[in-house]
């Protein structure tokens, strides 16, 4: 998981500069080349603040000559003679530890040498901040999406789609053509994976092999693409850069976020409906404006589902780590600050693709974002988030009580109330009695003082009966202490405790909706921050966009609210700005993601940074065309699926070509299709469906989960017992084998099987997964409980779908896990296997000492020793690459 | 499936051992044996202040300042050890047995509390070069008085054990805190490719109370989390198979598993990621290899063996944990922490006989492994750490008859000993009150005791920061505290 980019450091700043300027040279211009190195490096004290350190400006040229306290800092064609190389060289400035880079020094240099010259006449005025050049305008991803003309190729049998001509148009620079279209095998896994990740079963690969039919292609896709398992897989996706968690983590306690799981679910049933991007977006930023709901009134929840949906859309707000509800935080503006901090990292990152947070504390270093923006972008989010009139997580949730259920509830605790004060009398007549029973031992005189001293109320003891009681402080029994002095007391107490909590339990169970809504009578005013300190409020901002996406000189102004809209309807105003046609970023990022995850890198292969410090797009051309076309045909997901996998590029085949690999090694030009590993979900998903142990359950409350007798964290209900707190084993009914999308995502408990294999934990959220290799994962296949488990089950499912015959037996395994038959040397090597394990069973004694194996036999279902070949065989096929990776 | 001593290293040089590297470079492991292999020899500076994206790994770091301690052994005495019956003789307390103590006291036991003084039955001779003063339960602790030093001033002002563990263990008293073993592998990483870095060996009688909670990472990722090492097979989990797959059987599968793989390899011509996930399965070899090593005492001397007891009934099970936790050090493993099963230094009752029991157990191993580090002249670069959470209180904890008396919580004031890696021998710091029922002079926090190790490891508890959702989080938790130069070799 990755919080930012931005503050990567100089180093990167400083070769894509150096990059960029290469290909410019010799003409050297301070808004081209020199200007983002100061920007980066030095505009914090000498251009942005308040306050210029020397009286030193460097926004501009015509500043640098004008100079600070002590005299110009440039002499045009004389760098020795010029303060800013003079300095930046001897590594006097700037001040902090990070200088410049050799590179950048030199870059300075030949600017003053060449004769310092400016692309264009400077303003004559220039306000506060860094202010945005021409330069920053003119960056690729602010510009207009086009809509290329798709370039002509002779190759007509290859370019399936425009996306392919594109790609074509690109190879031919560099001698690279398209690889031979996949196996139809190949490609049936592949898209199996990618669209539910979950494999094909050994019916669907022999009814797809048996269709014969030009487009039995497209018909699987489809086919996917209608399965429920696709929102599963895609909603996965999509929770990642929302940052889904089932926690509020920020605490140790990490407490639980109940009702999460209702926007987890909502995202998966969205992807499924195919729900136009465009209102997915919009319903998450603002489905309580949508459905005209105000704070102070939500009984619209209980009576229209639509509405409910609406409310739940925007748990997508509610997603951000939140401490705000920890008791005695020390700062608790510091806190709330951090959650809406948080939140418009969430948006900016998976929506914008740019680091918007990193304008948090000043203009942004490297992209033209400035200060202002950000807090443009707050104020959107602060008539819900008002830190005035905060609520904390347990006040967003929606009660879905009906007056009949609040009813019931209240006769059942009118009930358990009887019982409680019951149990409130009969505590003080134990302790009464223990008491009594206790003084027996003091003899009769200090006994009555006793008495008397413990009976007073604590405030009206004298000095003498504290001093007393004090003394022996043996008499001064309690509820706590009680069971010290009379168990059976205390158990008798203990159980009339339960009986009250299962009195309680009868009432009907009260469900929750998690919300972000607005109240209606007043909107705050957003203030920037100082620094980003909350106590340090500057000046009043207004909502609104981008400054770089607005008209030069005019303000990045949202559209009027409609008239009913009751709330400040900031939030809707936003969603518009953003599923505007005209706005450049959203629509890219979107199809990039999609791209990304298809081929396993993005064009722009930063995929939430398209700025400055991210990747230039590999095929610009491609993107914008996707993008154009994903708007104009009504935001589809499911459409740029079918697009993006009939394409040649994602049909090819994987196989490597000796000549390609030299032209273009990176396979940046997309002349193969490339391997990949599969996600850590897909991974655990297919073991379980290989096995036939899969629940197909969809939806609801999460899977728990729990440390086990190591601290490893497992799947399982969180109970134990004793002082050491040994895990007790719950059943839990086969919700153990639900799809990992429905596993608890606690922030401090990553289940440890998707973790290893770089499921993310949340902090933030995910902008894109890492791919490691390490042995962990190694261990985790080769021996955990899980593994061994899946194995077993599989060789059960194997002997009952194949019968006893061993050739049978390893054709359908291989089916299973690798969607194809045996060829004739794996079966033989499989059967000498077999052979192999059986025969050294054979040849060793049965384990014969009981005792110290008691608790590892409650581990590891026990294999009966005669399915022990089978059940290793079917392990190392679920450990094989050819089971985790896809062609 | 045979295994060469380094097939890990072989292999690398025969394919892009960069690529390797990078790939392996962005893992976070799984858990419990969540501690990274790395193949490079890079040396990273420790965690600093960087808010942007956070990686992490188990790189061996350069710290700040050169390091007198490179591994700690920390011998975690939980129960509360009474210290005025084992290292702070009171001669008042003594005196006055019998007599009421003339203070308030605190109880956990309220029932049977009294303020009864409770003179030590145990004898204290002076020791050593030193004359460290010690009771006569520890004759093999007496014999090393002067490599250690002894803390009489430590208190977490706190009775209740959880509370105090946690204090002691992660520098607050609260749960859900990284414990010190995360800290300081996460400041220091890891020395051994091929042994985790923090490593817990339990009790084959059962976890100490609070369970798994003791060796967690909190919010640090998994992989600072402790591993731990049973008594009984499997004896890392995840390291190894079940016993009933182990040896022969788990070498077929892997051999199978490599032919598999190698023929699905020859497909996929040139694929380093297949290639490196080959090779990961024999990486993973090796660690078992290595562990089995470490774990093996068949051929440590018989001077050894009897120096750790494992002749006696009644040491050979701990002695054989210091045994092991010498060689995982050895072996370049970080830290190592040894629990007791449940709560055998808890002695509410019957002080005469169960505390002497506790000590016939632990006594000898614990000094043999000061004797052995030293001997082996690694107890200049090694921390060993004997304590628990608590002490106890002067006052008898009544139970009817004089001799099932015991002694109730105490967290105001107790003693911790420490040797090597820096720390004075043949010192004691620090008094409690004239009962030994407070620290009261040079009183030593759980935080001064964290500020003091990590300073010997080159750290800076105030600079060695993690950053959680924003926060920036040090073991001692911005809490005053110092590092408590006197009783170090060089301040």
């Amino acid at each position: 998981m990755k919080r930012q980019r931005f503050l990567i450091g100089t180093l990167a700043a400083t070769l894509t500069f150096v990059a960029l300027s290469s290909h410019a040279a010799p003409a050297l211009t301070f808004e081209k080349d020199i200007r983002p190195i100061l920007k980066a490096n030095c505009f914090d004290c000498h251009g942005e603040g308040e306050k210029l350190k020397g009286g030193l400006d460097l926004r501009l040229r015509r500043l640098m000559l004008q100079g600070g306290e002590n005299g110009p800092v440039i002499v045009p064609g004389k760098a020795d003679r010029s303060a800013l190389f003079k300095l930046t060289h001897s590594g006097e400035m700037p001040k902090r530890d990070k200088k410049l880079a050799p590179e950048q020094v030199a870059l300075i240099k030949r600017w003053i040498n060449s004769g310092a010259k400016t692309a264009r006449p400077e303003p004559t005025e220039i306000g506060q901040g860094s202010g945005i050049t021409e330069e920053e305008r003119a960056f690729w991803s602010f510009q207009p999406i086009q809509h290329p003309p798709v370039p002509a190729t002779r190759k007509k049998d290859r370019a399936r789609t425009p996306i392919d001509a594109f790609l074509i148009a690109a190879m031919a620079k560099q001698k690279v053509a398209f690889s031979p279209d996949a196996e139809k095998i190949t490609l049936l896994r592949r898209a199996h994976f990618d669209l539910i990740g979950l494999p094909p079963t050994p019916a669907e690969t022999a009814a797809f092999l048996a269709d014969t039919s030009p487009d039995a292609y497209e018909k699987l896709i489809d086919r996917l693409l209608a399965s429920p398992h696709y929102g599963e897989r895609w909603g996965r996706h999509w929770l990642d850069v929302a940052g889904y968690a089932d926690s509020d983590g920020y605490s140790d306690a990490d407490p639980p976020r109940a009702y999460a799981y209702k926007y987890r679910d909502y995202v998966i049933r969205s992807f499924n409906e195919g729900k136009p991007f465009d209102r997915f977006i919009t319903e998450q930023l603002a489905g309580d404006e949508l459905a005209r709901i105000t704070q102070a009134d939500t009984r619209a929840v209980l009576e229209d589902e639509k509405k409910r949906e609406l409310l739940i859309a925007t748990g997508f707000l509610r997603m951000s780590a939140d401490g705000s509800a920890t008791p005695a935080v020390a700062d608790i503006d510091a806190v709330r600050n951090q959650v809406v901090a948080d939140t418009i990292k969430i948006v900016s990152t998976s929506l914008l693709g740019l680091t918007v947070g990193c304008a948090q504390c000043h203009d942004h270093r490297y992209d033209p974002i400035p200060q202002t923006d950000y807090y443009r972008m707050r104020a959107v989010l602060e008539p819900a988030y008002d830190p005035k009139r905060w609520k904390t997580p347990d006040q967003r949730l929606v009660s879905l009580y009906t007056d009949a259920d609040r009813k019931k509830a209240a006769d059942v605790e009118a009930e358990a109330k009887k019982l409680s004060d019951e149990k409130a009398a009969k505590q003080k007549q134990y302790i009464d009695e223990a008491l009594t029973k206790h003084l027996e031992k003091f003899d009769a005189e200090l006994r009555a003082k006793l008495r008397e001293a413990f009976d007073a109320p604590k405030d009206k003891r004298t000095p003498e009966q504290k001093k007393l009681l004090a003394d022996n402080p043996s008499v001064n029994i309690n509820a706590g202490v009680l069971y010290q002095y009379n168990q059976k007391a205390a158990d008798d107490l203990k159980a009339m405790d339960a009986k009250i909590g299962e009195i309680r339990g009868r009432k009907p169970p009260e469900d929750f909706v998690s919300v972000l809504t607005e109240p209606s009578d007043k909107v705050p005013v957003t203030y920037l921050f100082h620094r980003g300190d909350p106590k340090q409020p500057k000046e009043a901002v207004e909502p609104g966009g981008l400054s770089v996406l607005a008209p030069t000189g005019h303000g990045p102004r949202f559209l009027a609210k409609e008239a009913d809209v009751q709330t400040s309807g900031r939030r809707l105003a936003f969603a518009k700005w953003l599923t505007s046609p005209t706005n450049p970023l959203v629509a890219r990022v979107l199809v990039n993601r999609v791209w990304l995850h298809h081929f396993g890198r993005g064009l722009v292969n930063t995929p939430t940074d398209f700025g400055m410090m991210g990747e230039r797009p590999s095929h610009p051309d491609s993107l914008d065309w996707l993008a154009s076309d994903f708007m104009q045909n009504g935001w589809q997901m499911k459409r740029l699926h079918k697009l993006i996998m009939t394409s040649t590029a994602y049909r090819q085949s994987s196989a490597r070509n000796a000549k390609f690999d030299q032209r273009d090694p990176e396979n940046r030009l997309y002349w193969r299709k490339p391997i990949l590993r599969l996600d850590a979900e897909v991974i655990r998903d297919s073991m379980l469906a290989a096995s036939g142990s899969l629940n197909t359950k969809m939806f609801g409350t999460p899977v728990p989960v729990r440390p086990d007798i190591h601290g490893q964290i497992v799947v399982g209900e969180d109970k134990t017992q004793g002082d050491n707190k040994m895990p007790v084993d719950v059943a839990l009914n086969g919700e153990e084998f639900r799809r990992s999308v429905y596993i608890q995502m606690r922030r401090s408990r990553p289940l440890a099987m998707l973790n290893s294999f770089d499921a993310p934990v949340m902090e933030v959220n995910c902008e894109k997964r890492q791919s490691s290799t390490v042995a962990t994962q190694s261990l985790t296949l080769m021996n955990s409980e899980f593994t061994l488990d899946q194995a077993a089950r599989f060789a059960s499912r194997l002997k009952k779908e194949a019968g006893e015959g061993v050739q049978k037996q390893i054709a359908l395994a291989w089916d299973v896990a690798f969607g194809r038959k045996p060829s004739s040397t794996e079966l033989a090597d499989a059967s000498a296997f077999l052979r192999e394990q059986a025969d050294h069973l054979k040849s060793i004694e049965p384990p014969s000492d009981g005792k110290a194996k008691k608790d590892d036999k409650k581990k590891a279902p026990k294999v009966a020793p005669e399915m022990q070949p089978l059940s290793s065989l079917c392990q190392a096929l679920l450990s094989a690459n050819e089971f985790l990776y896809v062609d | 499936m045979k295994m060469p001593l380094n097939p890990g290293d072989e292999f690398l040089d025969r394919w892009s051992r960069r690529r390797f590297l990078m790939r392996n470079a962005m893992g976070v492991g799984g858990v419990a044996l969540a501690w990274m292999l790395r193949q490079e020899n890079l040396l990273a500076t420790p965690p600093a202040i960087p808010r942007g994206p956070q990686s992490f790994d188990m790189k061996e770091k350069i710290t700040p300042a050169r390091p007198q301690a490179r591994a700690m052994i920390s011998l975690f005495m939980h129960g509360g050890p009474s210290h005025i019956d084992l290292f702070d003789p009171k001669a008042e307390l003594t005196k006055r047995s019998g007599e009421d103590y003339p203070g308030d006291i605190t109880f956990s036991f309220v029932d049977r509390a009294s303020k009864k003084l409770f003179g030590s039955p145990w004898k204290f001779r002076k020791h050593g070069q030193s004359g460290t003063d010690v009771s006569e339960l520890l004759p093999h602790f007496a014999s090393i008085v002067d490599d250690v030093t002894v803390i009489r001033s430590m208190h977490t002002d706190i009775n209740g054990h959880e509370p105090s563990i946690w204090f002691m263990n992660t520098g607050k008293a609260q749960p859900g805190r990284p414990a010190l073993g995360s800290w300081l592998t996460y400041g220091l990483g890891s020395e051994s490719q091929s042994l985790p870095a923090y490593v817990v060996l339990t009790d084959p009688g059962g976890h100490p109370v609070d369970g798994v909670r003791n060796w967690s990472n909190g919010w640090m990722p998994p992989l600072f989390q402790g591993t731990i090492v049973r008594s009984a097979e499997p004896r890392i989990l995840n390291l190894e198979p079940p016993p009933h797959l182990k040896g022969a059987l788990q070498e077929q599968n892997l051999a199978f598993l490599a032919k598999l793989n190698r023929e699905h390899l020859s497909r996929h011509p040139g694929e380093n990621d297949l290639e490196a996930r080959i090779a990961s399965y024999e990486l993973a070899a090796r660690m078992q290899t290595a562990a089995k090593e470490a774990l093996d005492i068949s051929g440590e001397s018989e001077a050894t063996k009897k120096l750790y007891g494992l002749d006696n009934n009644e040491t050979r099970e701990y002695g054989t944990r210091c045994l092991i936790a010498r060689r995982l050090v050895e072996r370049g493993v970080r830290f190592v922490q040894l629990f007791v099963n449940g709560q055998i230094w808890d002695t509410h009752e019957n002080i005469k006989s169960n505390l002497a029991t506790c000590c016939r157990k632990t006594d000898q191993p614990s000094a043999a492994l000061v004797k052995d580090l030293k001997a082996r002249g690694l107890l200049d670069t090694t921390i060993v750490h004997w304590g628990g959470e608590i002490g106890r209180l002067p006052v008898t904890e009544n139970h009817g008859a004089a001799e099932k008396a015991g002694r109730d919580h105490n967290g105001q004031g107790f003693t911790s000993w420490v040797a090597g890696g820096g720390f004075k021998g043949g010192m004691t710091y620090g008094e409690t009150d004239e009962f030994g029922h407070k620290a009261v002079v040079n009183p030593v926090s759980p935080n001064d005791y964290h500020a003091t190790l990590m300073h010997l490891f080159g750290l800076d508890h105030n600079k060695l920061i993690y950053h959680q959702n924003g926060q920036e989080q040090r073991i001692t938790d911005g809490k005053p505290c110092r590092v408590v130069k006197e009783i170090l070799r060089q301040a």
